[in-house]
């Protein structure tokens, strides 16, 4: 083993031992080792310490993935069982040795009587007990490095094992592909009604859910449904027209607050009718998006961004503050918003509201498809690119930039009034930075300008927290570090967006041009 | 002739730096006009200004007649002013047809309303443009890699799409900032008689900044010289090849007497 | 003046959007002085109170200053919005909550042989030591930010990094929560530095108390201001990292090792955001998890006021920014819970009348 190959494992060990003793401190040892006990099926209250071995059960993992990492330092290379030994050892040994000091050090002020959550609000003394194995703290810490030196090592082999597998692997993959394409992939590809099937199916599943799985799943996927209306929206501004704007949130408040104002007795009894003030907040949202959007035409991105974010803040303190008191009902927040009406029927039940929702997105993402496929999505497609080029070469960036705030702002204002109309309430609260942060999350980890993407993304964001309910004080820790990460790894998002097929076949009908067709050149 | 651009005292400031300095250019109808000089000569800024991304400190741009300074770009590509650069600047992210698509935009009447509803008349006309698109393609040589990724396309491929966008704006004078930087002999062979074939299939004057002189002396009706933003020289290509600030602003003060001497020494020998 | 009139006149077509935006500028400057002279006419406040106002402006600028060079100087080498400045900021106030905390457990004998606390028995080893620690750890943040956010996205397109920014600020932010908890902690000061006491001013019949606190963090942020600027103006470093902001390339040429000297850049400024972090911390005195995030965003402001990548631009605009926001509400007769909305709306229009601060050119040169 040379001296590199050493540092780098050591490296790895490091970073991991870091990531555990990270995770101990925000409690997420306790949290995600009480997860796993759940999946083993095994039941656990609230605020209860889950046992030690769904402990070792998460620590194991880490512990692998480290050996795993730490082994396959180079991708060209291969794996001998002696590299990986070596390797394997030191990152898990690195790793034990640093969460070892850490646990002697919080293990040793727990004894002496220091309650550690005055300062760091995860660590009670049971769970720096529990980090210890309910040892004492040098036996607990010798099991953290002998534990975390096996389970690297044991990394290491797997590493070896599914190296030296891949190549059966891979081809036993390719003959179930195979397989699979011959027998009956390929005929359902190539047969037209099924999508039409698939589409009657999930069309069935959007009747039948929401009467079937009851009123908190109304509520969650209503939630979810509303955040992929704000998505489309964002989608439109950021992923196609390529402006970053952080206070999208705006939109949604002007939205939800023209809609509360008009159908609200309080505090000017306007009560409108259901339908018109929902376009009345469509089209205040659509205008307000341009009002915004003309002054900063000219910023670039990065500015774009602190602007908007400006504009969202200042527009949640102004709601909150006295001075709109009388406007607005200041901090109180609107309440009584009206429900859908219908030839004087009254929908507002729950399942009532599922369906609205449900509508909304489909025909969102009819609009929304019409567009980005338009001439006017290649345009913003273009400014999203380079702008400077796009303008050089036709493009209108102005109008196109405005007309993309402003059909950005009108599915926010869709969103917030169909928010306001559902929760019958609206306060400043709920207009916070975060919804801003939140939609723009979905949309880049979905794929930037990619429907589907923007779909699977409030999905994952809004509707997975939702079911892994004790994950919900790590949604927004959890949202930052992905950010990061799908930067850096997958730009392009879980489901980028394809390019259509255009190109038609052309007729002779020119000159042949004489031009050799080149394929090389240098790139 | 008619004239279609003309440059009067144009000048551009940056900071402390004159990059382009009271430069006159007429270019008539049907021409292909070069542009040489050494680097740092000022050639880019000039196309900068004649295409709207800078606005001359003093000076008239004239476009038929018209003035064009101080427009927005976008506004100079739709009276007819077309440009590649220097540095390919694709959309690379999108396909090749698009890129071409793009380039329509100017002609295009839809409006957002009739997008959404997918109107006939919508219809036709993007059917009309992905059909002008793709022949534009084949115009250039990419027929059937239209539905690649700009960016996955070879370098040459690159350069000829750009000019394709360019094409696709359907305009009267087509400013090409090296066409063809970085191409072996026989690509730049090719793209010496496409940039002739353009000229003379689409009636297309063209002005063109381009650093290989067997290209510049081959094609151009008019070649302008600037050095250090100022223009040296302009004339045909023979007038430029025996102009001696010419031969000085390319190899240095007293070059001119030498290759004078050279020139001299070399019809002795024949 | 003649040979601006000319300028106009060659350059109308396109400028007259330009004239009508400095009408609107005008106009919006007659507006704020004739409400504010309406509002003086009443005379609400006292000299007594203008002049408080006007020192804790100062007070809070010089922290805003010492934030706001921190986003110039990336600025200035990276061209992206380290939008996570404020977390780091944030982090070295906890830096020196700790030290503080600890040393107020540590009990010794006084001179006079009765039970002191460490931190009031040494307050100045106390607060340079905090110091120290606020700053390294801030520091260290920043350096890590760089090499794990940003380092990776070089070269890519402009929002990329972006957003890797905002996503690192929404980490540190909610890392902070889970750490430390959402509560809000007060810092524990000496007791020479005690919030409450200073010197008293005869102001117009009242008394002005001009806190040691305050003073403190003023003289201290002054000096941190014109160590920074010699530092960038006489050093090695700091003309490495003149070389490096203005062309990268060229800099690696001539034997600069450009990512040392980014990170470097982080560290200075992460270590600027850590003092006013703790400098915040014991003028303030109640701080969370939340401290970094408004004046992370105001610093920025006061950035782009001074022109962002232009060192005493951010120092004069945090300055400027800190009075303004807390002689604004007053000069213009309004609520002072709005006084946040004062900073967002100043950032707008400065954005909207001169978008590209004092960068000017930078950006011609990049559009092309």
């Amino acid at each position: 083993m040379n001296k590199q190959s050493i540092q780098k494992s050591a490296a790895s060990g490091l970073v991991f031992g870091i990531i555990v003793i990270f995770f101990a401190l925000i409690g997420f040892t306790v949290v995600f080792s009480g997860l796993i006990q759940k999946a083993l099926g095994q039941s656990l209250g609230v605020g209860q310490i889950p046992s030690i071995s769904s402990f070792l059960i998460f620590l194991g993992l880490l512990g692998i993935w480290n050996g795993w990492r730490a082994s396959r330092q180079d991708k060209h290379e291969t794996l001998s069982v002696k590299k990986v030994l070596g390797r394997s050892a030191i990152a898990g040994l690195v790793a034990g040795v640093l969460v070892m000091v850490y646990a002697l050090i919080v293990g040793a002020l727990n004894n002496s009587g220091i309650n550690l959550r005055t300062y760091l609000s995860q660590l009670s003394s049971e769970s720096v007990r529990f980090f210890l194995f309910n040892q004492t703290i040098v036996v607990g810490g010798l099991i953290h490095v002998f534990y975390s030196t096996l389970m690297a090592v044991i990394g290491g082999f797997l590493a070896v094992a599914s190296e030296r597998s891949r190549e059966r692997v891979k081809s036993t993959r390719e003959s179930i592909q195979k397989w699979s394409q011959d027998r009956w992939l390929g005929k359902l590809q190539g047969n037209p009604y099924v999508s039409y099937v698939l589409m009657g199916v999930v069309l069935l599943l959007l009747v039948l859910l929401p009467r079937t799985w009851g009123a908190y799943w109304n509520y969650v996927m209503g939630t979810v449904g509303i955040y992929v209306l704000l998505g489309l929206g964002l989608n439109i501004i950021v992923g196609l027209s390529g402006q970053l704007v952080l206070g999208y949130v705006a939109f949604f408040a002007i939205g939800a607050y023209t809609f509360a104002l008009t159908t609200s007795p309080e505090p000017h009894n306007l009560v409108w009718n259901f339908w018109i003030a929902l376009g009345v907040a469509v089209l205040a949202a659509a205008l307000s998006g341009i009002l915004i959007g003309l002054p900063i035409m000219r910023l670039r991105g990065d500015y774009l961004a602190i602007v908007t974010l400006g504009f969202g803040e200042i527009i949640r303190i102004l709601l909150r503050s006295d001075i709109l008191k009388d406007f607005t009902m200041g901090p109180r927040g609107v309440r009584n918003i009206a429900g859908p009406t219908l030839f004087g029927r009254s929908f507002t039940t729950d399942v009532d509201f599922m369906y609205l929702i449900i509508l909304a997105v489909l025909l969102s993402i009819f609009l929304a498809r019409r567009w980005q496929e338009s001439s006017i999505g290649r345009a913003w497609l273009a400014i999203s690119q380079d702008e400077t080029v796009a303008q050089a070469t036709g493009v209108d960036t102005q109008k196109y930039k405005l007309l993309a705030l402003s059909l950005g702002a009108a599915f926010a204002g869709l969103g917030g009034a169909l928010f306001a109309s559902r929760n019958q309430f609206t306060g400043p609260e709920d207009h916070a930075l975060m919804v801003s942060i939140n939609v723009l999350v979905l949309v880049i980890v979905g794929g930037m300008g990619s429907i589907p993407g923007v779909v699977l993304g409030a999905f994952a964001l809004k509707g997975l927290p939702e079911i892994l309910r004790e994950l919900e004080s790590y949604r927004l820790l959890v949202f930052g570090a992905l950010l990061v990460v799908m930067m850096i790894i997958r730009p392009e998002g879980l489901w980028p967006a394809r390019r259509p097929k255009l190109e038609v076949p052309v007729e002779q009908d020119h000159e042949p041009v004489p031009l050799p067709a080149t394929a090389g050149g240098e790139k | 002739m008619k004239t279609v651009l003309e440059a009067r005292q144009v000048s551009k400031i940056f900071g402390g730096l004159v990059a382009v300095n009271k430069v006159d250019l007429v270019v008539p109808e049907g021409a292909i006009a070069s542009i040489i000089g050494p680097n740092g000569a000022g050639k880019t800024t000039l196309f900068n200004c004649i295409s709207g991304f800078y606005t001359p400190e003093l000076g008239d741009v004239l476009f038929n007649g018209r003035k064009i300074q101080g427009m927005l770009t976008d506004k100079v590509a739709a009276m007819g002013i077309a440009r590649t650069y220097q540095n390919i600047r694709l959309f690379k992210n999108m396909s090749a047809v698009e890129n071409v698509m793009v380039g329509f935009e100017p002609h295009l009447k839809h409006g957002w309303m009739k997008a959404m509803l997918k109107t006939p008349d919508y219809q036709k006309e993007q059917k009309h443009i992905i059909n002008e698109a793709s022949r534009l393609l084949h115009y250039v040589g990419l027929a059937g890699l239209g539905d690649n990724l700009a960016l996955n396309l070879p370098y040459g491929a690159q350069r000829r799409l750009e000019i394709a966008r360019a094409l696709a704006n359907q305009p009267k004078l087509l400013l090409l900032d090296e066409p063809t930087a970085g191409m072996n002999p026989q690509e730049t062979d090719a793209m010496k008689d496409f940039i002739r074939h353009i000229r003379d299939d689409l009636e297309i004057t063209i002005i063109l900044i381009e650093h290989d002189m067997r290209v510049v002396m081959n094609i151009s009706d008019q070649i302008s010289v600037l050095d250090y933003g100022q223009k040296i020289a302009e004339g045909n290509p023979k007038e430029i090849q025996a102009n001696p600030r010419v031969i000085e602003a390319y190899l240095g003060p007293g070059a001119a007497a030498l290759s004078e001497k050279y020139r001299r020494e070399k019809t002795h020998d024949a | 003046m003649e040979a601006l009139r000319k300028k106009f006149s060659l350059t109308l077509p396109q400028n007259s959007i330009r004239i009508i935006r400095i009408i609107a500028a005008l106009l919006l400057l007659a507006l704020i002085i004739v409400r504010a002279m309406d509002v003086a006419a009443k005379s609400q406040f006292g000299a007594d109170t203008w002049l408080r106002l006007s020192v804790s402006g100062l007070i809070i600028g010089g922290m805003y200053a010492l934030i706001a060079i921190g986003y110039t100087l990336v600025y200035g080498i990276l061209f992206m919005i380290n939008f996570a400045h404020g977390e780091v900021m944030m982090i070295g106030t906890f830096g020196g909550y700790f030290v503080f905390e600890a040393f107020n457990a540590i009990q010794v004998s006084g001179a006079d042989g009765s039970q002191l606390s460490f931190l009031n028995a040494y307050p100045v080893i106390a607060i340079l030591l905090a110091f120290l620690a606020g700053m390294t750890i801030a520091a260290l943040s920043g350096l890590f930010l760089e090499k794990i956010a940003y380092r990776p996205l070089r070269g890519a397109p402009r929002l990329v990094p972006l957003i890797s920014a905002i996503g690192a600020s929404i980490f540190l932010q909610n890392a902070g929560q889970l750490l430390f908890g959402p509560q809000r902690r007060q810092y524990i000061n000496p007791v020479v530095l005690d919030r409450g006491i200073g010197w008293n001013l005869e102001v117009a019949g009242s008394t002005v108390v001009l806190t040691y606190t305050g003073i403190f963090s003023l003289i201290l942020s002054a000096i941190l201001m014109v160590g920074l600027y010699l530092l960038v103006q006489r050093t090695k470093l700091g003309r490495a990292m003149r070389a490096v902001a203005q062309d990268k390339k060229t800099a690696a040429l001539m034997g600069i090792n450009v990512d040392q000297i980014i990170s470097r850049t982080f560290v200075i400024s992460g270590a600027l955001a850590g003092a006013a972090g703790v400098m915040w911390g014991i003028h303030n005195g109640l701080f969370n998890y939340f401290v970094g995030f408004l004046p992370g965003i105001k610093a920025f402001t006061a950035a782009v006021l001074g022109g962002i990548g232009n060192i005493p631009g951010a120092m004069l605009g945090g300055m400027f920014l800190g009075i303004v926001e807390s002689v604004g509400p007053a000069v213009l007769g309004i609520d002072f819970q709005l006084k946040d909305v004062l900073a967002f709306t100043i950032l707008i229009l400065v954005l909207i009348f001169r978008p590209s601060g004092i960068l000017g050119e930078a950006l011609t040169e990049e559009k092309v």
